[in-house]
């Protein structure tokens, strides 16, 4: 199936694009350091996927992508990460700019406490002035884009909160991609789900692969295997392997890699 | 069974019949406060009550100017104490969790909370009715403000630190600034607790009489001037409860009847509210 999606990728390898580029990136809890000197690249329409095991830092690394860590006192990155070149640890960054170009969805299901047509408007109107008309095209391709838009589009007033646990996460990605980011940050998107609904979250995210650049946290390995086309194995705060996702799991270079992919420890 | 099972047995009877005990004797209470104010006012209650002035000795009347002020106190009193619990509690949940300032509010504000509202009422005859040289229902409305504000503040912070952070989180990552996050995710994740917090507040205040006595004092003639002494229902029947004129004393019950019954039905809609909240 790996193999199958990554021929089927529009940029060939050699063409790939950097969106993003972390470049010596340290992170600090306090005085506790829980990331080392980490380098790595997010290429342009490619899935990328960061596995490791628990506290390895890869939820960490995702919250520096879009600044996230900066809502709670005493957490620093000191290094790079480049968006489009320019650099997003900068202090006099507009953090809600870059918010709007960097989305994410979260591990639980986050619905807001409004209608289901809200959820996706409420972003919208942040950015945009709409009419009725264009807006309800907007909430519709956003709820379609989200492979949702079948199963709730007779009940758009209804409460975002009365949808079952996998299409409340269909909303939430629905809800981020209607304000047109052009990277999407998913937390273990899956990991709260059951079987069915992750297989619609996984073929939701290798479609959303076309138009957006997506890194995944995830503990599943084969979910890695399965989605993404680039693999980041972290380790104890540092990256330890980063490469292509096949690579990576048929012959990977360091041991560690492989003791953790063929289920040694973690 | 064992000795330790039996002994453990009787133990738990016990303790279940001293529960039991303790929850009759409040309940009995309540019935008897509860029919002690239908038995005695219920008869006094005529369309009048609602229609006619407090009345002189020996005369008929009613509670309207009694009433009408409760309400205009209460009103203004919420209107003032809201808004400051309101904002001092978002501050204590939104901005400044675990900061210093708001474990000092917080402190601060629990000690208001316990305070007599006698104490209340005097500090604000203090700084309004002395320097003012007369009694008012704008200072009785700032003495029921100053109940209102903790009664909110304390409701406002529990109610936002129930709001999930990964909602707050959530909405972050959409690109909203802090003030948005707050006003429409986070408020109205704690809507109906928040309204709940001031439907108590409410219930709380328009049952006060210590601190109106010493600002609004009382009036027995019809006045909205909130420069002026105006009447309350507590008032008026801590007044007329103690004169020895059977018409006063009837009015008296008749009032009690009719705060009680406002109280009680703000704290089921309390309850019905704060219900739909768990039920969400």
């Amino acid at each position: 199936m790996t193999q199958a999606m990554t021929q089927e990728a529009p940029a060939s390898r050699d063409k790939l694009s950097e969106k993003m580029s972390v470049r010596n990136l340290d992170f600090y809890y306090g005085d506790h350091k829980a990331l080392k000197s980490v380098n790595m690249k997010f290429y342009a329409n490619q899935v990328t996927a960061l596995i490791g095991p628990s506290g390895c830092g890869k939820s960490t690394l995702l919250r520096v992508l879009n600044r996230m860590y900066d809502l709670y006192p005493g957490q620093r990155a000191e290094g790079e990460v480049l968006l489009d070149g320019e650099n997003i640890l900068d202090p006099k960054l507009d953090l809600n700019a870059l918010r709007a170009r960097v989305g994410m969805v979260f591990q639980k299901p986050t619905p807001f406490p409004m209608s289901i047509y809200d959820n996706i408007a409420f972003g919208i109107r942040l950015y945009e002035k709409l009419g009725k008309a264009d807006m309800d095209e907007r909430v519709e391709k956003a709820l379609r884009g989200a492979a949702i838009w079948e199963e709730v589009k007779d009940k758009l007033n209804a409460s975002g909160l009365s949808l079952s646990g996998g299409q409340q996460q269909r909303l939430c990605i629905a809800r981020t991609v209607a304000i047109q980011p052009e990277v999407i940050l998913f937390d273990e998107p899956a990991s709260a789900l059951d079987p069915i609904s992750t297989a619609k979250v996984e073929e939701l995210i290798d479609e959303l692969r076309r138009d957006y650049t997506i890194a995944i946290v995830t503990h599943n390995m084969q979910q890695a295997v399965r989605v993404s086309q680039y693999t980041a194995f972290m380790y104890l705060g540092e990256m330890a392997e980063f490469g292509e996702t096949d690579q990576i799991f048929t012959a990977p270079k360091e041991r560690r890699t492989q003791d953790y992919i063929t289920g040694r420890f973690g | 069974m064992s000795a330790l099972q039996a002994a453990r047995k009787t133990r738990s009877a016990i303790a279940m019949g001293l529960c039991y005990a303790s929850a009759g004797v409040g309940l009995l209470a309540l019935a008897l406060i509860l029919a002690a104010l239908v038995w005695n006012g219920f008869s006094g209650l005529a369309p009048r009550v609602f229609t006619e002035m407090t009345p002189p000795p020996g005369a008929a009347g009613g509670l309207l100017n009694a009433m009408v002020g409760s309400l205009i106190m209460t009103f203004f009193g919420v209107l003032i104490g809201a808004p400051l619990g309101l904002f001092a509690g978002t501050y204590m949940a939104e901005y400044g969790r675990g900061s210093k300032l708001t474990m000092v509010v917080r402190f601060i504000n629990d000690v208001l909370l316990s305070a007599p509202s006698i104490v209340i009422g005097l500090f604000v005859y203090e700084i309004t009715v002395v320097p003012m040289g007369h009694f008012s229902a704008m200072a009785g409305a700032v003495s029921l403000a100053l109940l209102v504000v903790p009664v909110v503040v304390r409701t406002t912070e529990d109610m936002l630190n129930l709001v999930p952070g990964s909602l707050r989180e959530a909405a972050t990552a959409l690109g909203l600034p802090r003030s948005l996050v707050i006003r429409h995710v986070a408020y109205k994740a704690a809507r109906a607790g928040l309204i709940t917090g001031l439907l108590l507040a409410v219930a709380r205040v328009s049952g006060e009489t210590a601190p109106l006595l010493f600002t609004a004092l009382n009036n027995q003639f019809w006045s909205v001037n909130l420069n002026a002494p105006m009447a309350s229902l507590p008032v008026v029947i801590f007044q007329f409860a103690l004169s020895p004129y059977k018409e006063w004393q009837t009015l008296a019950w008749v009032g009690a009847l009719v705060i009680t019954a406002a109280v009680l039905a703000l704290s089921i809609a309390a309850r019905v509210l704060g219900a739909q909240r768990t039920s969400q």
